[in-house]
């Protein structure tokens, strides 16, 4: 009997940014419907490694798979991915409306589809009375909504969020949570990166630990409770920083 | 291919809600729209005295080609439709990849799986668009006399065909400045001084008492003259094509090093 091979693999994924190394050796696997909360301090690697499986980044070595297939070789599996990067860039110059259908456009959405796509997310992230707003104008909290629609828009097998719940109000991150775990219910995989802790105990069934660019800990969130994940997390984050000072 | 046509429409809609397109085209048009009144007064007043010249020049070489360019007549006004595409297109193309950049959100397009090469000539086909309804709105005003008068529809199709290849090599060389540059006035400005450099380095070279074949050849403005001409030869549309061709590998090639180097 042979095991179902995970939604995304990544193995020995290696990344230096300005100089230094930002992830090294980075491996891990991810299932269908599986939340990994990926914690870390500032430049701990977290938005390298997002921005390396989302595909906007390329890796110096090792290889992410996508349904056992080679995603550095097979560009178009971008497909498969819904990306939020963090502060949600969008083109100030173009209406949520306009983004909507741009994005859905890119990622292979045409026609009888688009229309339907678009009207399904706005109604899923309530951004009716911002249609017609440029984007240029939004907050930062409906600029995240609005990047949160561009990346669910296309369905996707693995849904990638970097810091989704910065500058959105205690029922916008309710409402955030809410999407995430209907998502997961439908089989989507999804990484969530976040400075918070109670996020992840929130939200997300597995967590992993980056500290200098490296995994220094993965385990279920099931058998670990916020106390102890805050010990875990001040562990890695202080004594390796003492561990490098020495 | 229809992800290209995507960045296509999503920088068409970018030029066409930015005010900076608009009032580039309402500006340049009404200096032309000038300019043609000029130039058309200037053939009427001497039409009688040119009529009698055997093979005197007509419409077409007093108004048609000078409203596109006036490199072989700087005559009334200074600036056509090649002088102020000099100008126009650096403005025009500044911001399609360095706009990105600053907005942060040129890895969007990364991350969309397309290929640089793809997100490169997507840009490239909008601007081309914006460039040749600037062109076709031009070309109408001397066509819009064509039933009146004697045109010459060769020499007219001919220069016509010049404008459209400087135009689409101006823009290419805007498009690889946006892709290098990190902000859109710094990418206006090199495409500026590199277009200026095309346009006129035979006649730099000539003032520094140089004049020979490879510095004319190098020249923008010697393979269009020959285009305002009348004279369409193979050399002349490849130069132009090839100009065009290694401005778009370059700004692919940068692409593709963003995505890379970060």
């Amino acid at each position: 009997m042979t095991l179902p091979q995970p939604l995304l693999k990544l193995d020995q994924l290696r990344r230096q940014r300005a100089g230094r190394p930002a992830v090294e050796r980075l491996s891990l696997t991810l299932d269908k419907g599986q939340i990994l909360g990926l914690l870390g301090v500032n430049g701990a690697g977290k938005s390298t490694t997002l921005s390396m499986i989302a595909g906007a980044l390329r890796p110096d070595s090792g290889s992410i798979q996508l349904n056992g297939e080679d995603f550095l070789e097979h560009p178009e599996l971008a497909r498969l991915i819904g990306w939020l990067p963090e502060r949600a860039p969008l083109w100030p110059e173009l209406t949520v409306h306009e983004h909507l259908v741009t994005h859905g456009r890119l990622h292979g959405l045409r026609g009888a589809a688009l229309k339907p796509a678009c009207d399904a997310i706005v109604q899923r992230l309530e951004l009716t009375p911002l249609l017609r707003r440029l984007a240029g104008v939004l907050s930062q909290g409906q600029r995240q909504r609005l990047g949160l629609a561009c990346a669910l828009l296309h369905r996707p097998a693995l849904l990638v969020l970097d810091e989704p719940a910065n500058a959105l109000d205690p029922v916008q991150v309710a409402s955030l949570r809410k999407v995430i775990r209907e998502e997961a219910a439908t089989g989507t995989a999804v990484i969530l990166s976040t400075h918070l802790l109670a996020e992840v105990t929130a939200v997300c069934d597995r967590v992993a630990i980056l500290h200098e660019g490296g995994l220094r800990h993965d385990a279920a969130v099931t058998d670990v409770d916020h106390k102890a994940l805050e010990r875990t997390f001040f562990d890695i984050a202080m004594n390796d920083g003492r561990n490098q000072a020495a | 291919m229809s992800s290209m046509f995507a960045v296509t429409r999503l920088e068409l809609r970018r030029l066409f809600v930015r005010p900076l397109a608009w009032v580039l085209a309402a500006l340049t048009l009404a200096q032309l729209a000038w300019r043609f009144v000029l130039l058309l007064g200037n053939f009427l007043d001497n039409q009688i005295k040119l009529a009698a010249l055997p093979g005197g020049p007509g419409y077409t070489d007093l108004v048609g080609v000078p409203l596109l360019s006036s490199t072989l007549t700087v005559g009334i006004l200074p600036f056509g439709l090649t002088e102020l595409a000099l100008l126009v297109v650096p403005l025009l193309t500044m911001s399609s990849l360095a706009g990105d950049r600053v907005n942060g959100t040129l890895p969007l397009l990364y991350a969309s799986g397309l290929a640089p090469s793809k997100i490169v000539l997507g840009k490239y086909l909008a601007v081309l668009l914006w460039l040749m309804l600037w062109l076709v709105l031009t070309v109408a005003m001397p066509l819009s006399l064509a039933h009146g008068t004697h045109l010459d529809w060769g020499k007219f199709a001919a220069a016509t065909l010049g404008l459209l290849l400087t135009l689409a090599t101006l823009g290419a060389i805007g498009i690889a400045c946006s892709a290098f540059a990190s902000l859109p006035a710094i990418a206006a400005t090199a495409a500026l001084t590199l277009g200026l450099a095309l346009f006129t380095v035979n006649l730099a070279a000539q003032k520094a008492g140089v004049d020979n074949g490879l510095i004319n050849e190098l020249a923008l403005s010697t393979h269009l003259e020959a285009l305002l001409r009348g004279l369409v030869s193979s050399s002349d549309v490849i130069w132009f094509l090839l100009v065009i061709a290694v401005a778009l590998t370059l700004a692919t090639r940068r692409l593709a090093a963003d995505k890379e180097r970060d």
